[in-house]
């Protein structure tokens, strides 16, 4: 099957999964994705950095509905899914979570960056997105 | 600018909230004007000034050709969920700069069902976060709720009692859209949204209008027999630390609040402090944000919501009465008028003529605030 990724400029390089992010030279702010200018400090000078790839869930719930569009299901239709916040020491990063809503995670617990399949192009593509799946359990 | 000139509302007019098929934004903004002028006791000739709000259904300035071609200065905003507050500032800034002795502010807005579906672009974000299925503002709301919960030991109860009172309020409102009172159990058990939010717990984007009519001093007292004094108006937006609508990314460490600093700069500017409110509204497009915003404006400490709603204390006999008229999880949400509607509230509470349960006591102080995305919060300090 063809697959893409949903917006490449996201990620360090296409042969790594690795987040990219900038970081301010001033005051050390990171943003995700990047940006030009520190949010905090008002610096035009960001460096591009690759994000750490484990983190905590530092927030979480379920999509139990379809949203509208321009929100796109796979092939297969919608079905409930989770997303949350994943604290990644320099930056909390909002992610969708591997996961059921049966079997949703808890706030402190483990997780390590994945692709998983978004959505479906028109033409079969698989498009796949940045997520985050749980490696252990708050402890 | 000066600052000395006092504000009132004189008039106070709403269009009812709820669905109104082959009734547009517009027609309902009329209703909601005309009501306002005849609370006022005003003419629409009388009005040197206004200010109009709608988000996505049409253009306020485009009233006077309903309402009379005065030649006045009309300015339109159009802040989210926040313009009716915007409108007001905006109005009460015009009236202390001079340029009118009296001014309307009207909102308004006729909504599609379901949630909002904005386009990334609008936000400056890309397409693959809306693509993704993390552009829904129900789930800022889900997600800023459950860490609130977790860090403050609220509990799912509480955002239970929070819907539940809302419905109760609703109920003797003739103005609420949702008015079939819901235990809280029930509200529990429904179906959930985005947990720990459940379909009860949210308001929706609905249908209404709202208008207030604003003067200076000098004319308020002859116009009302009970003026109600604009005491303060603030209107903040975010700064660095907060978590906003639309965030792909948080700055870990201390949160800031656009509605930590509106109020505070509302309550500054008033003289008065959060202990003196005697009835308030507060944003709540869903139990959580309530909840949250009842210590965010500085209404009560962080965790204290817990043991402030189990003792009834927001209800119509208790300490601090919040959202009188069942809010927005009982009126819905049309932007455009949900910031004034909250005034009109106040204002009627605070004349001892409520359209629903009236706050006993004769309460002298109150408070609005509403929220927007992607994060803009006003608040308003109202007295008698």
């Amino acid at each position: 099957m063809t697959t893409r990724f949903v917006e490449p400029t996201l990620l360090c390089d296409t042969e790594q999964l690795t987040l990219l992010g900038a970081r301010c030279t001033a005051c050390g702010t990171t943003t995700f994705p990047v940006q030009d200018t520190c949010p905090r400090c008002f610096v035009q000078e960001m460096v591009h950095r690759p994000l750490p790839t484990t983190g905590i869930v530092w927030s979480w719930t379920v999509q139990h509905f379809a949203p509208k569009a321009p929100y796109r299901a796979l092939a297969t239709g919608f079905t409930p899914y989770l997303l949350g916040y994943v604290d990644l020491g320099v930056v909390i990063v909002e992610s969708r979570l591997v996961g059921s809503a049966e079997n949703p995670p808890a706030i402190g617990d483990p997780v390590q960056l994945v692709v998983l399949p978004a959505f479906t192009d028109d033409d079969g593509t698989e498009v796949l997105t940045f997520a985050f799946t749980r490696t252990g359990e708050h402890t | 600018m000066s600052t000395d000139t006092d504000i009132y509302i004189v008039g106070v007019g709403l269009h009812e909230f709820g669905r109104f098929e082959g009734v547009s934004g517009l027609d309902m903004a009329e209703v909601a004007a005309r009501r306002a002028l005849d609370d006022a006791g005003l003419t629409w000739g009388e009005i040197g000034y206004a200010v109009g709000g709608s988000n996505v259904s049409g253009k306020p300035d485009t009233l006077v050709g309903r309402l009379g071609l005065t030649g006045i200065s009309f300015p339109t905003v159009r802040n989210g969920c926040a313009t009716g507050g915007l409108a007001l500032a905006t109005a009460a800034n015009a009236l202390r700069a001079g340029e009118s002795e009296t001014a309307m502010v009207i909102g308004f807005d006729k909504h599609p069902r379901g949630a909002f579906n904005p386009d990334p672009a609008t936000y400056g974000l890309g397409d693959w976060y809306a693509e993704t299925g993390m552009m829904t503002t129900t789930q800022y709301f889900a997600l800023k709720t459950q860490r609130y919960l977790h860090d403050h030991g609220i509990s799912l109860t509480t955002l239970g009692r929070v819907a539940a009172k809302a419905f109760t309020f609703a109920e003797a409102n003739p103005f609420a859209w949702r008015r079939k009172p819901l235990s809280v159990e029930e509200i529990l058990a429904a179906a959930p949204v985005n947990p720990p939010l459940t379909q009860y717990m949210f308001c929706s984007p609905n249908e209404g209008a709202a208008a207030l009519v604003l003067t200076t001093g000098d004319r308020a007292h002859d116009l009302a027999d009970h003026p109600v004094k604009l005491a303060s108006v603030a209107v903040r937006t975010r700064t660095f630390g907060s978590f906003e609508v639309f965030a792909p990314w948080l700055a870990p460490g201390e949160r800031s609040s656009p509605s930590v600093d509106a109020a505070r700069a509302a309550f500054a500017r008033a003289g008065v402090t959060p202990q003196d409110v005697q009835v308030a509204q507060l944003q709540d497009t869903e139990s959580g944000a309530e909840v949250i915003h009842m210590a965010e404006t500085g209404l009560c400490e962080h965790g204290e919501q817990e043991a402030l709603l189990a003792a009834r204390e927001t209800s119509i006999d208790g300490r601090l009465p919040i959202n009188t008229d069942g809010g927005c999880l009982a009126n819905g949400e049309p932007i455009g008028a949900s910031g004034l509607r909250q005034v009109h509230e106040v204002v009627r509470q605070l004349q001892g003529r409520a359209p629903g349960k009236q706050v006993p006591g004769s309460p002298r102080v109150g408070f609005t605030h509403v929220y927007g995305s992607p994060g803009t919060s006003a608040c308003t300090v109202l007295t008698v």
